[in-house]
């Protein structure tokens, strides 16, 4: 029989690997040059740590029973690991922690998915323990960084959570999540079609339109009757939109305080960041947003403290940076082959493998294993890119030879 | 460059007279003979996809086009993860529940406990009978469904109504709606948040066609 990977399982060959360790490698880059560091937590979670949030489903979630009945997850995200593992194991350390990972995260196909891929691979920053428009900014511009350095053009949309809810709020009750769903599903005709008053559909179509060029869209919220709160969101937000434009970001930046999500997890800025290629068009490769709520549910003493951070989309970016060429396309070769000519040298041709493997750069030096003769060898090596042969012969000598 | 995906069948004429008055012509669609699944208009501003009216949210929802126009059955059968822009007001029909003529049933809830309702519609079907709280078993089909109750196959079905001819000339009558459907505007959620290839003019274009059409 032939043995299968399971429907939605990718294996990931040395090409792959060499490509996406490439990405990883820069954006790792820019993490530390940021002051970050890598945190690694447990693929394996409890069930209600990861829904604790509110963003998870249990649907999404691969379900494994552990031997006490205890339900587990395969994490579908990093955040809510590392809030868990930053508030309980972390606790005694000052804030504010700047912490980053590279992990694979799992999410179980849902119905009408087009892929059934389950296992998919994030890197991301959380920046744990402050607040207020200095880590919002820092963020932000760390993620544009991450885009510098990958050559890669984008748009970033942001939103404000916070805001936009409280803007909602003057929906009453049943109706506020119908509103809600329909702005952040951009459903317009299901405002126009909802049961509203002529004033409150208004309201909810200019909500939903709040999108576009910062200083447009912030004139036109600033028009509607806004409470001191609001009116203070509003002025962090053009704050935190000046301090980017004056920073020489090269990102063109949308507002869109249509930007919100079903559910209550983020608290304060949202965004999204968008690449465009000739091939694929518009692609999501990255998102975040302040949660200053999530680490409070982890803390032992339920002691609330302030999140943000974003996660990039590794197989997304994966797909365009390949189409833009930009990826190593062979896996790297051998250096060297090294070949021992009779069994009397075998010991000698290790040795002098090893002592070129020896050298302070990386030197890739592989043994012939097959006793072919000189031609077939020869032809392996070209076959294989490799540049040079060591041939060991009879009296311990090496004789090198190039290969073209 | 700006692409729009058009669905072939009953929406096709509709969609292309509403999009050339908007200033793009894909009138060569609609030319006998045409084998051409894509184009681009004459003045080269925008492209249009040739698409089953199923595969449009398709398209829209992987970016490949930008905007696409597609019956509202098919939003509520695929629950794409589109914007939905503009009711369009054209190719108006209702997704309802049919039976025999000749059978006792005369409403939804009159059929029989695991009784069987075929469809093309199956996640509309589901959903209908789950509210209803009413288990039966859906049987999906891929055409002439109405055959389901004809060959007793099944008890009932779901599916499309636009004139009733269909049913009527096969022995079938209609005893509920589940909701109406017309042709609807949708957009890549991205695209359209971005604005991308000035999407939002055309949209705001389109709008204003069908308000003055609906005026007059």
């Amino acid at each position: 029989m032939v043995y299968q990977p399971p429907a939605g399982a990718r294996d990931l060959l040395p090409l792959d690997v060499a490509q996406k360790h490439w990405l990883e490698e820069r954006l790792q880059q820019v993490f530390h040059r940021w002051g970050y560091h890598r945190i690694i937590t447990s693929t394996l979670e409890r069930l209600d740590t990861l829904m604790a949030g509110g963003a998870i489903t249990r649907s999404t979630v691969i379900q494994l029973q552990h031997l006490d009945d205890e339900p587990l997850g395969l994490r579908p995200e990093l955040t809510a690991s590392i809030a868990r593992a930053a508030v309980t194991r972390m606790a005694s350390r000052t804030y504010p922690q700047r912490l980053y990972y590279n992990a694979n995260v799992f999410r179980r196909s849902q119905e009408g998915d087009y892929t059934r891929q389950q296992e998919f691979y994030q890197a991301g920053v959380e920046l744990l323990g402050i607040g207020g428009l200095l880590a919002d900014a820092e963020v932000l511009m760390l993620l544009m960084d991450c885009l510098h350095h990958l050559h890669l053009p984008g748009h970033l949309v942001l939103g404000e959570a916070g805001l936009t809810r409280s803007l909602l709020s003057i929906f009453p009750d049943p109706l506020c999540a119908k509103v809600r769903h329909a702005i952040s599903t951009l459903d317009r005709i299901a405002l126009e079609t909802m049961e509203l008053s002529d004033d409150l559909r208004d309201r909810a179509l200019t909500l939903l339109d709040l999108r576009g060029k910062p200083s447009d869209v912030l004139q036109n919220v600033s028009q509607l009757p806004l409470n001191s709160t609001q009116q203070d969101s509003v002025r962090n937000l053009k704050s935190l939109i000046e301090l980017l434009q004056d920073s020489q970001t090269d990102v063109p930046i949308v507002l869109d305080l249509s930007l919100i999500r079903t559910f209550d997890y983020y608290t304060g800025i949202v965004f999204e960041v968008v690449t465009s290629s000739a091939s694929s068009g518009q692609t999501l490769i990255g998102q975040g947003g302040r949660y200053d709520q999530l680490l409070g549910l982890y803390h032992p003493q339920g002691e609330s403290l302030p999140g943000i951070g974003f996660s990039l989309q590794l197989e997304e970016l994966h797909q365009i940076l390949l189409s833009l060429g930009q990826l190593p396309t062979q896996d790297p070769t051998s250096d060297w082959l090294v070949v021992s000519e009779t069994s009397q040298t075998h010991a000698i041709a290790f040795t002098h493998a090893q002592k070129l493997r020896d050298s302070s750069a990386l030197v890739r030096v592989e043994m012939d294993l097959s006793g072919n003769d000189h031609d077939q060898i020869r032809e392996y090596a070209r076959s294989r890119r490799i540049p040079h042969i060591a041939w060991i012969e009879s009296d311990g000598s090496a004789a090198i030879e190039r290969v073209n | 460059m700006l692409t729009v995906a058009i669905p072939k069948g009953a929406l096709l004429k509709d969609s292309i007279q509403l999009l050339s008055a908007v200033g793009l012509d894909f009138s060569a669609f609609l030319e006998p003979g045409n084998r051409q699944l894509q184009i681009t208009d004459p003045t080269e501003t925008a492209k249009a996809l040739l698409v089953r009216n199923s595969d449009v949210p398709v398209y829209v929802e992987y970016g490949q086009a930008q905007l696409g126009i597609v019956g509202y059955d098919v939003l509520r059968e695929k629950a794409p993860n589109v914007a939905h822009l503009v009711d369009l007001r054209f190719g108006s029909c209702r997704m309802s529940v049919a039976v025999k003529a000749a059978s006792p049933y005369r409403s939804s809830l009159e059929l029989p406990l695991h009784g069987r309702v075929a469809s093309k519609f199956v996640h509309c079907a589901r959903k209908y009978f789950e509210h209803l709280d009413l288990p039966v078993e859906i049987v999906p089909l891929y055409g002439s469904v109405e055959l389901g109750p004809i060959t007793g196959m099944s008890e009932a079905i779901v599916d499309l109504v636009a004139t009733g001819n269909t049913l009527r000339e096969n022995g079938l009558i209609e005893i509920d709606v589940l909701f109406q459907s017309t042709a609807r505007l949708i957009a890549h959620p991205l695209s359209y948040r971005l604005n991308t290839d000035a999407l939002n003019a055309y949209v705001e274009h389109i709008r204003s066609q069908i308000k003055d059409a609906i005026a007059a």
